[in-house]
């Protein structure tokens, strides 16, 4: 895909939705990554498991005590420690309930 | 090759003995095991990768005349230098100690699968893919075309079903014919097709000759041309290119690195430090990695991410690509209901009554351990006392050998192996069902706290049955700093044995309300150690990336069949260290250093722990095996007709004994793991941390109690 092309789609996405940290968001949100900025070694695990700028997520399971959430990539689940989950940014496009 | 004369002689010499050797790789959980189990039996062994702390299983068979060596290597989701298994995989594959890869991968999840089978075949090596779970795959409505599979990735592909054993052989027939042909053809249709029905004869169709495989198969096979699938996006093909040309310019010939070119330019551009190291040994070479870090800039810049996440998201794009023409999907049956698996999942993640029943789990882990474990060792100790009745032991050479090293033997079976077995059965029905990621994403909010994320309870919780294989397990950490942390804290989990005597003097004598009170301050030493190794050690605490596994009905084969593989591997390596020890402490005894050993050790037991002085060489023989210390206390109340051991030590001394014990030292076999996974200095470190902080609180308790008694 051109890569102008796709900034622009993902612009045109960010004025119409909103922009969370992945922690932010309620469980069940359907999501699309937007930006994982998690530094070297964690961004480039992530991108392995699919965790990459334009992939639908959804946030599944989150632990209490401010624990890791768990998301369903590619239909796995990848559990993720709250540090890093502070550091991927995500569009919500549901119409969230309440 | 000579034909043979007669049909007679032909069938006699059907065996060829080539040795082929075979690697099984792919992403964790997706069956590699099992496929190895069926096909090696068990005639397999455990051992690390030279240098390395990764563990190794290897194993071997004959099949249609060949001599078949194959290695289950890790599993791993790339080939990038980013863990020790993944370095340890790649150069291994890369190595010419192996001759193909079968790419096993899991047809519910063909699309990170395939982004490690796309790394993989970058390497240029022989491959079959093994999709394997088709049983579940087509249970939800869904299946595969293996023609279009073949088709796009010019390589075998065959469906598996590793827990039944359907297409495990078909894997052995494609992988030798390819060593043969040396390329692979995928006109032969009707004849593959054949091959995927599950009834299938297994017969040499060409006497395959001699081939001097040392001169290395892998030069001769000739590698599909796959550019159309593996190439990238424009920007970053192109920069590729450029650096491979470069390379070749000025390397020449990459057989030496063992990398094809293309791996070495694509890993250079993505900055891996192992493929950096490795080229730049020449010194002329770091023109190169000087241009690939200008082009790195360069892709970042432009697509405004990290090289990794522009690089995973093309591969990704490429699979999304094919996986359409790959996957059929029934839609007019596919249904989606909550499966009883998806209800188990809820309830054991549940933010209350997960931990309800991670609690209950843990209980029953050590409940059932210790009362197997205790109904045979008792089976163990009579076997023993009945064979010993006839024994003279009058000399000191039947002495030694018999209570020294028969005796060691028993103890070490008694004592250790009735826990072990029971306790590995336990895990392995744990492991396979799916359940310890769940405790680890429970608590690694907690196990932040002590330096480590959520993967070291899995571990902490194998500690409970035996540290052993418990600290051996610590290997899945990703990091150096975060093995070792995990690693101490494991040792520290008072195991199957310590709980003997734990529960023998303290829950007999005081009541199960002080073995509360020990494990309390036991889990306070265990946070206390954790705090002070994360302030201590450089570096800082990993973020957990661990995927969720579905749970999985436990298969009996797999869990039978693991249990002794890892119980025979315990049997070898630690009992004849015990039984050495055994033999050793009997001279000691015998030359009476055992006396002066007491003498030596009073300060420590009389004086800070207030126990009586004999304790002392029971603290050294308890290091072997914790529960010694008890069992060595009870003779002596008998030998010395005191009859009871609560004549022989107050309760301040049973608990101050008993905490003592649970705290002072990983046992010996513990140990040496330790030193294995990590290193002898560190294995020592952490043993004096452990006797320091021992006799420290030991003194605590003992004066606590004296002055709050005397005052
Ligand atoms: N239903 C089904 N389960 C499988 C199959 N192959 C493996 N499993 C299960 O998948 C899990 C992981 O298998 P294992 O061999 O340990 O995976 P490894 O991590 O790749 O070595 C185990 O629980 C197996 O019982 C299969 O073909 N069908
Ligand atoms: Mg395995």
């Amino acid at each position: 895909m051109d890569i102008q092309n796709r900034k622009s789609i993902l612009n045109k996405e960010r004025g119409s939705s909103l922009i969370k940290c992945l922690g932010e968001c309620e469980i069940g949100d359907e999501l699309e990554v937007i930006k994982v900025d998690a530094g070297g070694t964690a961004t480039q695990r992530l991108a392995t498991l699919g965790i990459v700028p334009g992939v639908k997520i959804i946030k599944s399971k989150s632990a209490p005590f401010n624990g890791p959430v768990e998301i369903i990539v590619k239909g796995t689940k990848i559990v993720l420690g709250r540090g890093l989950v502070a550091k991927i940014i995500v569009s919500c496009n549901n119409i969230c309930m309440g | 090759m000579k034909d043979c004369c007669s049909h007679k002689e032909r069938k006699k010499n059907q065996f060829i003995g080539n040795k082929i050797n075979i690697a099984l790789a792919g992403n964790p959980n997706v069956g590699k095991s099992v496929i190895f189990n069926q096909l090696t039996g068990l005639s397999q062994t455990i051992g690390n990768w030279p240098g390395k702390t990764v563990e190794k299983m290897e194993g071997h068979l004959n099949f249609l005349g060949h001599n078949i060596n194959i290695v289950d290597l890790p599993g791993i989701y790339s080939l990038s230098a980013y863990s020790l298994e993944e370095i340890v995989s790649r150069e291994y594959i890369a190595s010419d100690e192996v001759d193909l890869i079968i790419n096993v991968i899991d047809a519910t999840n063909l699309e990170r699968n395939l982004f490690f089978t796309f790394q993989l075949l970058e390497l240029k090596i022989p491959i079959v893919i093994a999709v394997n779970q088709m049983d579940i795959l087509r249970k939800r409505n869904k299946d595969i075309n293996f023609e279009m599979f073949e088709q796009i990735f010019k390589v075998p592909v065959i469906p598996v079903v590793a827990v039944h054993g359907v297409g495990v052989y078909q894997l052995l027939e494609e992988a030798i014919e390819l060593i043969y042909e040396h390329k692979f053809n995928p006109h032969k249709k009707e004849h593959r097709k054949k091959r995927r029905t599950h009834h299938h004869h297994f017969k040499i169709k060409h006497m395959y000759p001699k081939l001097e495989l040392n001169t290395s198969s892998r030069e001769l096979f000739q590698f599909p041309d796959l550019s159309p699938l593996l190439s990238f996006g424009k920007e970053v093909e192109e920069k590729i290119q450029l650096l491979e040309d470069n390379i070749e310019q000025n390397i020449g010939d990459t057989e030496k690195y063992h990398y094809p070119s293309r791996f070495i330019a694509l890993k250079l551009l993505e900055n891996d430090r192992e493929i950096e190291k490795l080229i730049s040994k020449d010194i002329h070479n770091s023109e190169i990695i000087k241009t690939s870090k200008d082009y790195r800039k360069n892709l970042e810049e432009y697509h405004g991410e990290e090289i990794s996440t522009i690089i995973s998201s093309e591969i990704y794009q490429n699979i999304n690509k094919i996986i359409d023409s790959i996957l059929i999907i029934d839609t007019r049956k596919e249904t989606k209901k909550q499966s009883i698996t998806d209800i188990i999942d809820h309830l054991t993640t549940h933010s209350i009554l997960g931990y309800v029943i991670l609690a209950l789990v843990l209980i029953g882990i050590y409940y059932f351990t210790f009362i197997i474990g205790d109904f045979l060792g008792g089976l163990v100790d009579q076997l023993y006392t009945y064979l010993s009745t006839d024994i003279d032991t009058s000399t000191v050479a039947g002495k030694i050998l018999w209570e020294g090293a028969v005796g060691g033997f028993f103890g070490a079976v008694g004592g250790v192996l009735v826990y072990v077995i029971p306790f590995f059965l336990l895990i392995e029905i744990l492991q396979d069902s799916g359940y310890l990621p769940r405790a680890a994403f429970l608590l690694d909010k907690f196990m932040h706290v002590l330096g480590v994320h959520g993967k070291t309870i899995i571990t902490m919780i194998l500690g409970f049955g035996c540290n052993v294989p418990a600290c051996a397990g610590c290997r899945i950490m990703e990091t150096e700093r975060e093995k070792k942390i995990s690693i101490a804290l494991t040792s520290l989990i008072p195991c199957a044995a310590t709980m003997v005597v734990v529960m023998g003097l303290v829950g007999e004598y005081l009541g199960i309300g002080f073995v509360g009170l020990l494990f309390l301050i036991n889990f306070i030493v265990i946070i206390f150690v954790g705090r002070i190794l994360n302030k201590t050690m450089p570096g800082e605490c990993t973020e957990l990336i661990m995927e969720m596994h579905e749970y999985r009905k436990p298969n009996t084969r797999v869990i039978i069949k693991q249990t002794w593989v890892r119980t025979r591997e315990f049997v070898f390596r630690s009992l004849p260290i015990i039984i050495l020890i055994g033999i050793l402490l009997e001279v000691m005894y015998i030359f009476s250093v055992l006396e002066s050993v007491n003498i030596i050790l009073t300060p420590i037991t009389v004086f800070c722990l207030g126990l009586p002085a004999v304790t002392g060489i029971f603290l050294i023989y308890g290091i072997l095996r914790k529960e010694l210390t008890f069992a060595l206390l009870e003779v002596l109340a008998v030998s010395i007709g005191v009859g009871s051991v609560s004549l022989l030590l107050s309760p301040i001394q049973m608990f101050v004994f008993s905490l003592v014990t649970m705290l002072y030292i990983p046992c010996f076999a513990t140990i040496i793991i330790i030193a294995k996974q990590t290193n002898w200095k560190y294995a020592l470190q952490i043993s004096l941390l452990e006797i320091t902080i021992a006799i420290i609180i030991g003194s605590i308790v003992n004066w606590g109690y004296f002055l709050i008694v005397n005052f």
